[in-house]
């Protein structure tokens, strides 16, 4: 068989190359591409590996769901590898995973909260690489969105919907996103009723207004030249529309307002071993000046694995919690900031007074000088790890690009940690969170 | 986090990086060392970024656990982090921290691995580190009680609260009679209330040695000067003997089991684990594990394989389904089939089609196309493999784990590609039968939830 001889030689070359070469380990560059149908486009080239990983980011997510139809960007991303039109005619879903399978191609497709987004993973053998994109070319511009296949996999949805309904971190976090959202459509949650509201019109009508050139971002990383990548962006979007209907403005996100405790605590009563707690508020976007102030404040607050204050209260000196942390999430148009963990009900009290005089303490007075420095020290030594393979300079890239950060964001990452001083990290943490306005959702037999 | 449990092993046995290649040109990234005290050193050169991880592997997991002690290998696992004579409690991770490091640590059936991924320059310091704990771990009465506390929340997380982790409990307890692999790796509860800081202890001082580890170390690195740190840094541990490790053969199963648990969920769920063979180290030419590991992707290793065809797209009898099978481990090994029923569905349904399935399989054979396409994505995976070197370090330090040398997965992916059809079809017919089938139900029972009632008090 023709591929399989190639991937044993392909095999034998890596390991020689990759193995036995030394490179100088510059940060490698982001270069931009020519854009396309109105789509930005870029590349990172790597020839280590035989491969090449391609994501697609639409500005596509949960965020523009109609209240009564929760679920139908999910619904409208997940579906498009089951059915498309393709240059060679229809494709079943059938043939597409075969397809797929048949390349030794890895596709994938998630929405969140802002984006959806697909990845491709191929090798980079031009034949392969080129059936893998003209797969994808096709479920980007016209998936079939089969009716009959719709009642399955809403049938499927609502199942794991209600499953997920008896598990008390799906039920904790959907209460959160509720409290912690307010009036911006992330509040929402798909529900058996919204899911069954949705139908095949409204996913190709969902389709025709969201996936288009002007709302698509192309990252690349791997084993291609930029003559080479521009090719598969052209390729890939040849038959997506530039652009299209006006999209209604989503609402403000709005500062989670202060309120008096009573109106910002949620008790859930719910017959677990554990009671799962979180707390937190709107907080900042990826592009705002004071990222890095936050980003390094939080490594001492709770993102800093073994070694964070809320580590060191609740699990190493009162073996509260197993897991225990902090962080924000900061997106394109919104983020948030959120903590939490999980004990055993009759220490939920105790813990919950931990996690808030903990977080309490260290708006008031920030972090001391040392653990401004071992804060620094870990994440300025440690960012080789954040960029050392093809996966993780994806992510890298795709979130410059989605971000609209500048192209040289990993070449100064380091020093932007550097400049990060003790009293910008008070002055951020004291800007953005405060506890009267802190959202809490406790789940437990607590509170039975 | 730190201690994932690895219930079901990894199945990183199918992603070889250098197969097919000379056997000089296909060691040449690779090499492997043995200091005097028994220690066992394989270095991966990967010089593709600045990095390195540094894994120490020791041979003993829940397997080698006894009754009234289960949970011990990972408690000890926790207790790794609360000092020795020189490193105070805490110090461990804030040194790892200081040098931009991630570090963790694991607990499976088979055994115990903790790591280090760090800038390469720093691989000195880490190693110091980790050489230091295998030999002079110290920790108080007063830290055990507390962190004793920390895996018991961990067990409440991953598996009191958690119904599929019960019921694949349940399975495990129920499957094996005499075999170690009956004990959940977390350990039951009530072990874990009364288990003392001399038990962590003792397990420790027996297992804790330089003849019972394997320290694999991947990344942008010089096999020569590694080698040299590795003696300055492990060299000085000293060996011993090893508890005498018992058989604990499982007796031949004759018959059928069944076991039914009850836990809140929604959907009923159905888990069906036969006893098969497994792959023995020396015995590299034996088609059957080869065949069951094929069997498990023509069922369900891809978005269109038999099984997810059949029953979750066209008879829409189950949600969701999974296929399991590791051909090396330590102990015995189960062809696991576990499925989450679609709404409306019986687990009584879910086990007919199931069976229909395999009996199709059985009676009519697969297709070369089907098998051909399964191959592919086994060699192209191993191409995707050598973007994490992390990866690289976990694939040889299962393998060694299991029995076998780094060297051997070479030959397993040779083997891999010459298996027929017909062999699979073989082993299928051979093994899936009820003789060795243990059959696992959960009974979803109803939890209370806030979700359809109020009792909460937000303003919106």
């Amino acid at each position: 068989m023709q591929l399989n001889k190639w991937l044993k030689q392909a095999c034998l070359a890596m390991v020689l190359t990759a193995g036995l070469l030394s490179s100088a380990h510059a940060i490698l560059p982001i270069e931009k591409l020519e854009s396309f149908r109105g789509a930005q486009a870029f590349l990172v080239q790597t020839k280590a590996l035989p491969m090449v990983d391609i994501e697609i980011s639409i500005d596509a997510g949960d965020r523009y769901d109609p209240v009564l139809k929760s679920g139908l960007a999910t619904v409208a991303g997940q579906l498009m590898n089951y059915g498309a039109k393709s240059n060679t005619g229809l494709l079943s879903e059938a043939q597409i995973a075969d397809e797929i399978a048949d390349l030794g191609a890895n596709l994938t497709i998630s929405v969140g909260g802002e984006r959806a987004v697909m990845r491709i993973r191929t090798l980079s053998r031009k034949d392969l690489r080129d059936r893998a994109v003209q797969l994808a070319s096709g479920m980007l511009s016209a998936p079939t969105y089969d009716a009959k296949i719709l009642v399955r996999e809403k049938q499927r949805m609502t199942t794991a919907l209600l499953e997920s309904e008896t598990k008390p971190e799906s039920v904790l976090e959907r209460r959160f996103r509720k409290a912690v959202y307010g009036d911006y459509p992330l509040a929402n949650s798909p529900s058996a009723q919204s899911i069954a509201n949705i139908n095949a019109t409204d996913l190709k009508q969902f389709h025709k207004q969201f996936y288009r050139g002007d709302r698509m971002i192309v990252s690349i990383v791997g084993d291609v030249s930029k003559a080479e990548a521009t090719e598969i962006v052209q390729s890939l979007l040849q038959k997506v529309p530039q652009s299209g209907s006006p999209i209604a403005k989503l609402p403000e996100f709005n500062r989670s307002p202060i309120e008096p405790l009573s109106q910002r605590k949620i008790n859930i009563p719910f017959d677990s071993q554990q009671a799962h707690i979180a707390m937190g508020m709107t907080a900042v976007t990826r592009s705002n000046p004071d990222y890095f102030p936050l980003l390094v404040g939080n490594y001492i607050l709770g993102g800093g694995g073994f070694v964070s204050r809320l580590m060191s209260e609740v699990r190493e000196k009162r073996g509260l919690a197993y897991s225990v942390s902090s962080y924000f999430a900061p997106g394109k148009d919104v983020g948030i900031f959120q903590a939490g963990l999980q004990t055993k009900n009759d220490q939920a009290t105790l813990a919950l007074e931990v996690l808030s005089t903990t977080i309490t303490q260290f708006i008031a007075n920030g972090p001391t000088q040392t653990e401004l420095d071992a804060a620094k020290a870990n994440l300025m030594n440690g960012y080789p790890l954040r960029i050392d393979n093809n996966r993780k300079l994806l992510d890298n890239v795709s979130s410059i690009a989605w971000n609209n950060l500048p192209l040289d964001t990993m070449d100064v990452w380091t020093k932007q940690v550097e400049a990060v001083s003790l009293e910008q990290v008070k002055q951020a943490f004291q800007k953005y969170l405060a506890m009267d306005r802190m959202k809490i959702v406790v789940l437990g037999a607590v509170n039975k | 986090m730190r201690s994932t449990l690895l219930r079901f092993a990894f199945y990183l046995i199918l992603f070889c990086p250098t197969a097919w290649a000379a056997s000089g040109a296909s060691t040449s990234n690779t090499h492997e060392f043995q200091l005097s005290n028994g220690l066992k050193l394989i270095v991966r050169e990967d010089h593709r970024a600045p990095t390195v991880a540094h894994m120490v592997w020791y041979r003993a997991g829940s397997i080698d656990e006894v009754n009234g002690r289960t949970g011990v290998a990972h408690v000890l696992e926790h207790m790794m982090f609360k000092g020795t004579d020189k490193v105070k409690s805490g110090e461990f991770s804030r040194l790892v921290a200081a040098v931009g490091g991630r570090e963790n640590a694991f607990t499976s059936r088979d055994y115990t691995a903790y790591f280090q991924q760090v800038e390469k320059s720093k691989l000195d310091e880490v190693m110091k580190l980790e050489a230091d704990r295998m030999s002079n771990l110290k920790f108080d009465d007063a830290e055990f009680l507390k962190e004793i506390q920390v895996v018991m929340e961990e067990r409440r997380l991953r598996t009191e609260d958690n119904p599929s982790s019960l019921l694949y409990e349940s399975l495990m307890a129920t499957a094996y009679i005499s075999s170690p692999y009956r004990y959940p790796v977390v350990g039951w509860m009530n072990d874990l209330v009364n288990m003392k800081a001399s038990d962590a202890r003792d397990w420790y001082g027996s297992w804790y040695k330089p003849n019972n580890a394997t320290v694999v170390i991947a990344g942008d690195v010089d096999p020569k000067i590694i080698l040299q740190a590795v003696e300055k840094y492990y060299g000085t541990a000293s060996a011993r003997e090893l508890p005498e490790r018992k058989p604990q053969t499982e007796p031949l199963q004759k018959g059928i089991k069944r076991v039914q648990v009850k836990a809140p969920a929604d959907s009923a769920r159905l888990a069906m684990a036969w006893k098969v063979p497994k792959l023995q180290p020396g015995a590299l030419d034996d088609n059957e594990p080869y065949a069951l590991e094929l069997l498990t992707a023509v069922l369900d290793g891809y978005d269109n394989a038999r099984l997810n065809r059949k029953l979750i797209k066209q008879e829409r009898v189950v949600n969701d389904i999974g296929v399991g099978y590791d051909m090396i481990s330590r102990g015995p090994e189960l062809f696991l089939i576990s499925a989450s029923m679609a709404k409306g569905k019986t687990v009584e349904q879910a086990e007919n089609s199931i069976r229909k399935a395999l009996k199709e399989l059985v009676d009519n054979g697969i297709l070369e196309s089907e098998l051909k396409r399964i191959k592919v994505r086994i060699l192209s995976e191993q191409i995707y493999k050598r973007d994490s070197i992390f990866g690289q370090a976990m694939e040889i330090g299962s393998t060694e784990m299991a029995g076998f040398s780094w060297r051997d997965i070479d030959q397993m992916l040779e083997k891999m590609q010459t298996i027929t059809p017909a062999q699979v079809q073989a082993v299928a017919k051979k093994y899936l039968v009820d003789e060795g089938l243990t059959i696992a139900v959960l009974d979803p029972q109803a939890r209370q939830s806030s979700s359809k009632q109020g009792g909460n008090h937000a303003a919106k």
